[in-house]
């Protein structure tokens, strides 16, 4: 299944480095969206006096 | 008209700088405290010494023209002055220019007076002496410009002085280069036009688009 | 009458709201695109190209390098069109969007330093070397960091967007300069510099496929990510005007 290299520790590194950036790119702005949501609402919630 | 407001900015940042005293001796301080430590860092052995020279007397010009940086425009962003560029007659860009020019006059004049001293000081070879102080005065005016334009992005900022460096920095990697690769040359008794030529073509640029985007990055941060 | 229709359209993404919901739209296609190619890419890469005769199974980090390497200076290339946009224009959204470039194109010169020293170090015995490419690189890294940091400092966020994209179009003159004279100085100071593509264009046909794939799935990544940041600035900057409000309304 997992192809058997030569020099496997660099590739798989590499590989894994480059799988760790691009995920951090696509969760990253997901968090930041969600505490930003979850900021606004907190607001809101404080001047109307509704949680709902 | 626009020459007249130019020296009179100049003339009232050299007094300031003569009076302040202990401010305006600052680059040399730098310069020979670089100077004395290398030797005592790396070892007295006058080859290494000498290949190191160019190096070490530029990263000092460097590092002192870096020092005046954070003050270059915020006083006058403070007091309202800066403002008063762009209401006045003469236009902003040349009284940018006479700022960086004294900044230039009071941080570089002195590193380049003293640097045939400081070279002989690290066995750097006679005949590179002319070259080194032609390449310090081609060079410095390009990191006072930078140094400048990194000063103006940072004016609207309350940590400026980190960014500051991080700014320059890059910015400054093609001067090192050259202006070093021409002492050398010379030190190693080859030819240094190439490079001189190449830096006063860096020199011919900077002066022709950094006050441009200077005057542009003040007047954002003014706004 | 097209033309017009056009324009009007254009015009209309420099409103938050409309930018905000093609964003919405555009980014999940854009996503799926990229874990498309990079799938294919990634296959390929891995499995059906066969090792190289001698650099062996090191020279598969190529597929994940080169892409990173030329994503790092489009992207830059990207945010100098939206620099020039946003400072003659004065766009909003724009200016949001080539602030958001930064931090992605930061991510990828960092992949292409990573992986060049990892690809150098069972290759040239080294884990740096102060050679054209990798010096340029890291220079490239900070001026980067230097945007974002500038971008970061300022309170008000659209002076810092603008006086950052002043910086921008200050590095994209630079940018040439410093290769060139870095170039210069490693073949005066070293020699016989090592050179990290001596293969690039010898490149056999059958090791090109997962290069192109890798190349788009980058670049729609970028893309991607790119609406992705530049969605969030927006929401965070208008979080008390109205349409920010209302859509938090709709979804709560």
């Amino acid at each position: 299944m997992i192809p058997d290299f030569e020099y496997a520790f660099y590739v798989w590194t590499s590989y894994g480095i480059f799988a760790a950036v691009i995920a951090w790119q696509f969760i990253q702005p997901q968090l930041r969206k969600r505490r930003i949501e979850a900021e606004v609402r907190e607001e809101r919630a404080l001047q109307t006096g509704s949680y709902e | 008209m626009i020459v007249r407001s130019m020296s009179a900015l100049i003339a009232r940042d050299l007094r300031l700088a003569i009076r302040h005293g202990g401010e305006s001796l600052m680059p040399l301080i730098f310069l020979f405290s670089v100077i004395i430590l290398i030797p005592l860092g790396v070892g007295p052995g006058p080859n290494l010494l000498a290949a190191i020279a160019p190096g070490m007397i530029w990263v000092a010009a460097l590092l002192a023209s870096l020092l005046a940086l954070e003050n270059l425009f915020r006083p006058d962003l403070d007091d309202g002055t800066l403002e008063q560029w762009w209401v006045g007659q003469c236009p902003a860009g040349a009284l940018v220019v006479a700022r960086l020019f004294s900044h230039w006059l009071i941080t570089a004049v002195p590193v380049i007076v003293f640097a045939p001293l400081a070279a002989q000081m690290l066995y750097l070879p006679a005949e590179a002496l002319p070259v080194l102080v032609l390449s310090l005065l081609i060079g410095t005016p390009i990191l006072s410009l930078v140094g400048g334009l990194a000063a103006a992005l940072t004016l609207g900022t309350n940590r400026g002085s980190v960014l500051l460096s991080i700014l320059v920095f890059p910015l400054i990697v093609p001067v090192l280069i050259f202006a070093t690769g021409a002492v050398s040359a010379a030190a190693d008794g080859m030819s240094a036009r190439a490079h001189l030529g190449l830096l006063g073509a860096l020199l011919i640029l900077a002066i022709t688009l950094v006050p441009l985007a200077t005057s542009a990055a003040l007047r954002l941060n003014i706004e | 009458m097209i033309w017009k229709t056009i324009k009007v359209n254009f015009h209309r993404l420099g409103s938050p709201p409309t930018f905000y919901r093609l964003a919405e739209v555009l980014a999940p296609w854009l996503w799926g695109g990229f874990a498309v190619c990079a799938a294919i890419g990634l296959y390929q890469a891995l499995y059906v190209v066969p090792p190289d005769y001698q650099q062996s199974d090191s020279f598969r980090i190529l597929y994940i390098h080169v892409p990173s390497a030329w994503q790092a200076m489009a992207g830059y290339v990207v945010m100098t069109i939206l620099a020039v946009i946003a400072l003659v224009w004065r766009i909003r959204t724009v200016e949001i969007m080539a602030m958001a470039g930064a931090p992605i194109g930061a991510a990828f010169t960092f992949i292409c330093l990573a992986t060049g020293s990892l690809w150098g170090r069972p290759m040239w015995g080294t884990w740096w070397a102060w050679d054209a490419r990798l010096t340029s690189m890291l220079v490239l890294l900070f001026i980067y960091l230097g945007i974002m940091g500038l971008y970061a400092a300022f309170e008000d966020r659209r002076k810092g967007a603008r006086v950052a994209c002043i910086l921008i179009l200050v590095g994209i003159v630079n940018i040439p300069i410093i290769h060139f004279s870095v170039e210069w100085w490693t073949t005066l100071h070293q020699g016989a510099t090592i050179r990290l593509f001596s293969g690039e264009s010898t490149l056999h046909e059958s090791m090109m496929p997962p290069l192109v794939w890798m190349t788009i799935a980058v670049k729609l990544m970028f893309g991607a990510a790119l609406l992705d940041r530049a969605r969030n600035d927006l929401l965070d900057q208008d979080r008390r005007k109205g349409w920010v409000q209302s859509r938090l309304g709709e979804t709560a």
